[in-house]
């Protein structure tokens, strides 16, 4: 039998030896009790991180990581949403279930509204969602419109960031930029030269997703440069460190991204011990990795340090629309070295 | 609705906030539809947190222009909230509908808590009743709070089934049953019958009623719940003996005034106003 070449090794079973070299290590070998002792006493806040499509031992590990606080973005969930109320449902998960459920793990949970450059080519749902959109933004704990921006870079995408700037400018809300993966440069230049043009104050617009291409630029034009550690896809945090080495912490923050690819909730902190490592001081580092954030998105109004500085009690008992995070007969705070799971 | 209601409304307001924010709340009033609809959001971000504290000429007015309907307790944002609906306006039906349904869709709590206290007052009432009994439906704490106690709303337009559920929702979820508007206006005898039921139910099971209860079923009296009197004066709890006391003194049925003559101290108790429900409620 004749076999095509090209199929089998673009497709190998899973017996095959494959010819291509193993997938690159994403996370050096530090044991996390190493770097753990690195970052003792550091407390993060990351601005970037999408729960909805996270797990509750996720919320568990961030918080003993010392992660107190973090912001959601309202985001593309996979799979495109087939009308209104999937939006209505979505951005309401965000202000209600996410934000109880994050509370119950002792982190502050705060989002971002907005309709995603992805989703903004489906115009007539767009214009739909723009309908509502305003009934989201006031509602407490929103700290900015986000995320926006480009992602093929259409004239749609473009019309809809448009409309959503000036819904920012109008409720005085920070405005949280998602830079595309393809031609990221053209679009990041786009992006804050639109933002200019609307004439909003750079200083309120934190620009994602940079790279070493783009960096240089974004700070230089006075908006925020926020760097996401996303293993394959974004940056790598040992890049990381070398950007705040060469840029200094102004400006610049980090953030996880995480989401339903294969990302890491643990990002900044392990970002963090890294650079600890790397001889980066304690006061830079706590600039990009949660004061920095907090300045940026705290003209919101929306965020009180005091709500989470010195951290908050927490009640498993406690119910959100008389719904427990707390499955049947399930104990709150499980201790985690047992080996028995009850 | 008056617009005396209204008036009196803004007038509360106006006392509890500033020049400035009293003129960001004028202006959204008479903006369109979605910009009114964006201030009821927003509402926290430009009013002060506080409690209103009206004044008794205030509740007096508004009680009188609409029964039941109290402001008691309400944050100031939750009374502005519900005077901007007010505000909307309705004379084109489907839209006004649309308007008010767009609200409940994307509310979080405190602005379902606010759309439920504002039933009383919205425009085609029967229009709110799915939105209303669903509320009792779910387990919402502030929002069930808002629909169930001192709400005119369910007394008026709740259906038989719907109003019986309210009050069995409420004493399950070990709520004020005398803080529901219109308890005794809608008495029924179904609702009596069940209430026996549900408390045969709950002394199974060990546990007890609260005594407030059985005020609903002193017009129903049937032997079956003759036994169940029987049973709360032979209970060791004070509160359930005063209880049964109450129903046998107002049940025209004459086995309960039998039954009421055989515990002598109770009976003289009752019938000289000693002893009245309000005892009974907290």
């Amino acid at each position: 039998m004749c076999i095509n070449h090209n199929e089998t090794t673009t497709n190998p079973s899973h017996f095959e030896e494959s010819e291509q070299a193993a997938a690159p290590a994403t996370h050096q070998d530090i044991a996390w009790n190493d770097y753990r002792e690195l970052i003792k006493g550091m407390r993060f806040f990351d601005p970037h991180i999408h729960m909805v499509s996270r797990t509750t031992d996720d919320y568990q590990a961030m918080h003993q990581a010392g992660i107190v606080a973090l912001i959601e973005p309202a985001f593309w969930v996979g799979q495109p949403r087939t009308g209104l109320s999937s939006f209505k449902d979505y951005y309401s998960s965000l202000v209600g279930w996410e934000r109880f459920r994050s509370s119950q793990f002792g982190i502050k949970h705060y989002c971002t509204m907005g309709l995603n450059s992805r989703e903004a080519n489906n115009e007539q749902l767009a214009e739909q969602v723009m309908e509502i959109l305003p009934l989201y933004i006031y509602k407490e704990g929103v700290v900015g419109i986000g995320e926006i921006g480009f992602d093929d870079q259409t004239a749609a995408e473009e019309k809809y960031y448009r409309l959503q700037l000036e819904l920012a400018k109008e409720a005085r809300l920070p405005v949280q930029i998602h830079t595309p993966h393809r031609d990221k440069k053209k679009g990041t230049e786009r992006s804050m030269a639109i933002a200019i043009e609307h004439g909003i104050d750079p200083s309120w617009v934190i620009v994602d997703h940079n790279n070493e291409e783009t960096v240089k630029s974004v700070l230089d034009k006075g908006f925020w440069a926020a760097f996401t550690i996303y293993p394959f896809t974004k940056m790598g945090n040992e890049r990381m460190v070398k950007v705040v080495e060469q840029y200094g912490p102004e400006r610049i923050m980090i953030n996880s991204a995480a989401d339903w690819g294969i990302s890491d909730p643990l990002a900044i902190p392990k970002t963090a011990a890294l650079m600890k490592m790397r001889g980066i001081s304690d006061e830079a580092i706590k600039l990009v990795t949660y004061t920095n954030a907090i300045e940026a998105f705290g003209k919101s109004g929306q965020i009180d340090v005091a709500d989470f500085e010195s951290g908050f009690s927490i009640d498993q008992s406690e119910k959100f629309y008389g719904n427990s995070i707390l499955r049947g007969g399930q104990q709150p705070s499980p201790v985690k070295e047992s080996i028995l799971i009850r | 609705m008056s617009d005396l209601v209204k008036e009196k409304l803004r007038e509360i307001i106006t006392r509890h906030i500033s020049p400035s924010e009293e003129a960001w709340l004028l202006q959204k009033a008479v903006a369109p539809p979605l910009e009114l609809m964006t201030a009821f959001v927003s509402c926290p971000r430009f009013l002060p947190k506080r409690i209103v504290a009206p004044e008794e000429a205030d509740e007096w007015t508004l009680s009188t222009e609409v029964p039941g309907f109290s402001i008691t307790g309400w944050s100031l944002v939750r009374l502005a909230r519900v005077w901007l609906l007010t505000q909307l306006d309705p004379s084109d039906k489907e839209v006004y509908v649309h308007h008010i349904e767009t609200l409940f869709d994307t509310a979080e709590m405190n602005e379902l808590v606010a759309l439920y206290s504002a039933l009383p007052l919205l425009s085609y009432p029967e229009q709110w009743l799915f939105r209303a009994t669903d509320a009792v439906r779910s387990n919402m704490g502030f929002v069930f709070d808002a629909i169930a106690l001192h709400n005119p709303y369910p007394e008026k337009y709740f259906s038989e089934l719907a109003w019986n559920q309210l009050v069995l929702k409420t004493i399950f979820n070990d709520k004020p049953v005398y803080l529901i508007e219109g308890l005794e206006n809608r008495a029924n005898e179904k609702l009596a019958l069940t209430l026996s039921d549900f408390a045969h139910e709950r002394w199974a099971a060990g546990r007890s009623v609260p005594p407030g209860v059985w005020k609903l079923t002193s017009k129903f009296m049937n032997t079956t719940l003759l036994g169940d009197m029987q049973y709360l004066f032979e209970s060791g709890r004070p509160e359930d003996r005063q209880a049964a006391a109450l129903v046998c003194h107002e049940a025209t049925f004459p086995s309960a005034n039998y039954l009421l003559a055989k515990y002598s101290d109770l009976e003289k108790s009752v019938k000289s106003g000693q002893l009245t429900w309000a005892d009974l409620e907290h």
